[in-house]
């Protein structure tokens, strides 16, 4: 009998009363307490806070790129206007995660398809796995899975950043082409998993209509978007659906790495570019992998009509624009074509899911 | 078939494992176990196809008219072992190497199984070695990254041979009598062998030069026990292949004469890639759900329609994406998911698909494997499908990830890609660019 087997053979007899795996069990289901009853379609608190472990921070080409871990948790995927519950699974060692961002001005990119290698002794444990582009509460934008590693020990885990697939523009326009990859160690110790990481239930906040404080670190950003004081350009108008805010700001002029041939633009003066910022409310994280449009009409006559691409910038940020002829007085209407398909921790799966359009008289 | 156990092994999955190790000790193993009573092959080798890769009219078909790929694969890497260019001695040998197995197993036994069906091919890297270029009906380049976020190894081998066989027994055997490590095979001797001509090719980055595995009903639930795929033994009994869904649907593949070079020297050939893929499946089975397989592996409307049961065995002949492959820019924007089928299928060519796959699952390196293996006439048309299940653009324009959501990108990861010319079966020994 081969290891898997022994260890998938233990697992159903542990539920019978096998001392050892039991009170591994019962370790697991303390840290990840019921779900929140009636749980708000919106951001809320969750049942519980927990910490994390930093494994270490490095150059990953031009990315910079943390490693850190915490308890294997429950998470939402998302397909289109579905949520699917993982839950935590026997083996699950760590939720292991990646932030990536930009040293030069801090801004944590939203990076979609962070792959990892981790080998102990030699020995493979994934090759090439593609963690889950995540949201949470208190660690904002990332990439991170559960997963199962070979017990206490040493090892190497190389992560891959590939080239940003969003449109870059402004300063970011001619980088984030390549990738980036760095190797770190990861020397993990199962039982000193929760002396390293805090953990806390919060019984009198959870399903409140709130959110966690985004985590604070010394050397690592968190992802925010622009509050409205530094949003560049003029903010022209502000508008909530689904729990999400969108926050609407024209730039008299269209940032460099956008085509201003392409697409709906049907201006006849200047052009000007068209910037929504899609953000969680409280923590201000921009939500990215969601498809927006929008129409503008002035005096009853549509003046633009057409698609709002994900794009990255280095002053709005994680944005969803187009270039477009809007004016004081304009009705701007922006629609969620498909919901943020970014996968989610607890307190956000159920915002950010069902949208009305958003409706908009532009100020002057 | 029920599994045959004994000793608390399957002999399907003690085959695939004899496979996987090689060697006469191996070979010796997997012939106790599969017994296989083989008749020869022709001793008059005239009939034979002209062309390579003529393997379907070999093959069984299923009951909707799919033809049924042979269950064991085995594809060996080698270096041409001399200095200069191969002359007709060298020639010769490979030859009547070739043709020795040809006498030893018939293609498809009396009873509709595979005997043994194989081809040769050679890489740019072999055809280097000539001052004259391949002529320009042979589209050969060398294997390049398809998408900004791959970065696969190039296979830097001479030439391949894909053996493949019902019977685990008889690739290995192939595979001995063709580099001389056994005299004769299924009881005829080898009137020649590879040795001193062609020998296992040294790859970059310690890249395995055989590579094995196995495709169809029970095969990849046998050998779920790697590395990438989650210890629950997630993989339908009734699934050909790892991820739980069949493939190589005849509507969904090129035909032979599609895939088959029309003019020039090597008219008559075709071009095969190999790529070896590395599969980690512990999210496919644990994490996403059924609608989230059938929407990424076919198409949104599939999943939202329930239109895949099980396996895929009710699909019939054919996927029946060609209508979700119109509507792949609506999906990615208004679904947030695009399926893999669906990408590949916008690539077509008056209504066929230009590829023909024989890709088939692995074990190798006790890691979940496909070894992704396609013909077509060009390599290009290898690359425009390629680039199309990459959804590159899908990604930047909508909600669809890079990865997730994409397709099966998310589960897959590229390690090793390799290009190489069949030559029409008269020029299938050590061929100069003009033969």
């Amino acid at each position: 009998m081969d290891r898997r087997r022994f260890l998938a053979t233990t697992g159903a007899v542990a539920s019978v009363g096998l001392a050892g795996c039991r009170s591994m069990f019962q370790t697991r289901s303390a840290r990840s307490p019921p779900l929140v009853e009636d749980r708000p379609d919106a951001v809320y608190v969750p049942s519980h806070v927990e910490g994390m472990q930093m494994v270490d921070m490095q150059m990953a080409g031009e990315y910079m790129l943390a490693l850190s871990y915490s308890f294997p948790h429950r998470f939402w995927l998302v397909n289109g206007d579905r949520t699917n519950k993982v839950e935590i699974s026997g083996d699950d060692s760590v939720h292991l995660m990646t932030t990536v961002w930009d040293r030069d001005t801090g801004m944590v990119l939203p990076n979609g398809a962070i792959r990892a290698t981790i080998t102990k002794d030699g020995e493979s444990i994934t090759s090439g796995k593609s963690l889950w582009p995540m949201l949470s509460q208190n660690m904002g934008i990332h990439a991170g899975d559960n997963l199962s590693l070979d017990g206490t020990g040493v090892y190497d885990v190389e992560i891959t950043v590939p080239p940003l697939s969003m449109r870059r523009t402004g300063g970011f326009s001619e980088r984030f082409g390549e990738s980036g990859t760095a190797t770190f160690t990861l020397e993990f110790d199962k039982s000193a998993l929760e002396e390293q990481i805090s953990y806390e239930t919060l019984p009198d906040r959870q399903g409140e209509r709130d959110a966690l404080d985004p985590m604070e670190m010394d050397m690592m950003p968190v992802s925010r978007a622009p509050d409205t004081a530094a949003m560049p350009g003029t903010v022209v108008g502000e508008g909530q659906s689904g729990d999400a805010t969108f926050l609407v700001s024209r730039l008299d002029e269209v940032p460099s790495g956008v085509d201003t041939a392409a697409g709906g633009a049907e201006t006849d003066g200047d052009p000007s570019y068209l910037a929504v910022s899609m953000r969680t409310p409280y923590n201000r994280y921009p939500i990215p992998m969601a498809a927006l449009s929008a129409t503008v009409t002035r005096d009853g006559t549509t003046v633009f009509d057409g698609e709002l691409t994900a794009t990255v910038d280095p002053g709005l940020g994680a944005h969803y624009g187009a270039v477009a002829d809007i004016g004081p007085g304009d009705e701007l209407t922006i629609s969620v074509d498909t919901p943020p398909q970014i996968s989610r921790h607890e307190g956000y799966e159920t915002a950010f899911i069902d949208f009305s359009d958003v409706s908009v008289t532009v100020e002057g | 078939m029920p599994p045959s156990r004994s000793r608390g092994i399957s002999r399907r999955s003690f085959v695939k494992a004899a496979v996987a190790i090689g060697g006469a000790s191996a070979l010796s193993a997997c012939l106790d176990r599969e017994n296989p009573d083989l008749s020869t092959g022709p001793d008059d080798l005239s009939g034979l196809p002209e062309r390579q890769h003529a393997w379907n009219g070999a093959l069984s078909t299923d009951d909707h008219g799919n033809h049924v790929a042979p269950r064991h694969h085995l594809v060996l890497y080698l270096d041409y072992a001399n200095d200069g260019l191969p002359g007709a001695e060298d020639r010769e040998t490979v030859e009547t190497a070739l043709q020795s197995l040809e006498h030893a197993y018939p293609r498809r036994t009396e009873d509709g199984e595979v005997g043994l069906l194989f081809t040769v091919g050679y890489a740019p890297a072999y055809f280097d070695r000539f001052d004259e270029p391949l002529p320009e009906t042979v589209d050969l380049p060398e294997p390049e990254p398809l998408a900004p976020f791959e970065d696969p190894v190039p296979d830097d081998a001479d030439a391949v041979v894909h053996l493949a066989s019902d019977y685990g027994s008889v690739v290995l055997a192939a595979e001995e009598g063709l580099l001389g490590e056994s005299d004769a095979v299924n009881g005829r001797e080898m009137d020649a062998t590879f040795e001193g001509v062609f020998e296992r090719a040294t790859l970059a980055e310690g890249g395995s030069n055989r590579r094995t595995g196995f495709v169809g009903t029970g095969l990849p639930a046998e050998n779920q026990d790697v590395d990438g795929i989650p210890d629950t033994e997630p993989v339908p009994e009734e699934s050909p292949l790892y991820m739980g869904f069949k493939s190589g649907f005849a509507g969904n593949q090129a035909s032979e004469d599609r895939v088959t070079i029309e003019s020039g020297p090597f008219a008559g050939g075709t071009t095969q890639h190999v790529s070896r893929m590395d599969l980690n499946l512990e999210q496919w089975y644990e994490q996403d759900s059924r609608f989230h397989r059938e929407a990424t592996m076919f198409c949104p409307a599939h999943a939202q329609n329930g239109a895949v049961e099980g396996v895929g065995e009710n699909l019939g002949d054919d996927t029946g994406v060609e209508a979700c492959a119109e509507d792949l820019a609506s999906d990615a924007r208004e679904e947030g998911v695009v399926g893999h089928s669906q990408k590949t299928a916008t690539v077509r060519e008056d209504g066929e698909p230009i590829i023909l796959r024989r890709d088939f699952d692995s074990t190798d390196g006790d890691r979940a494997g496909l070894h992704f293996l396609s013909l077509q006439e060009r390599i290009g048309d290898f690359v425009e499908t390629r680039e199309a299940m990459n959804g590159t653009e899908v990604a930047e324009e909508a909600a669809v990830g890079q990865r997730a959501n994409n397709g099966i990108l998310q589960y897959i990861n590229l390690r090793r890609r390799g290009n190489y010319l069949l030559p029409p079966r008269e020029h299938r020994s050590l061929p100069t660019p003009r033969p």
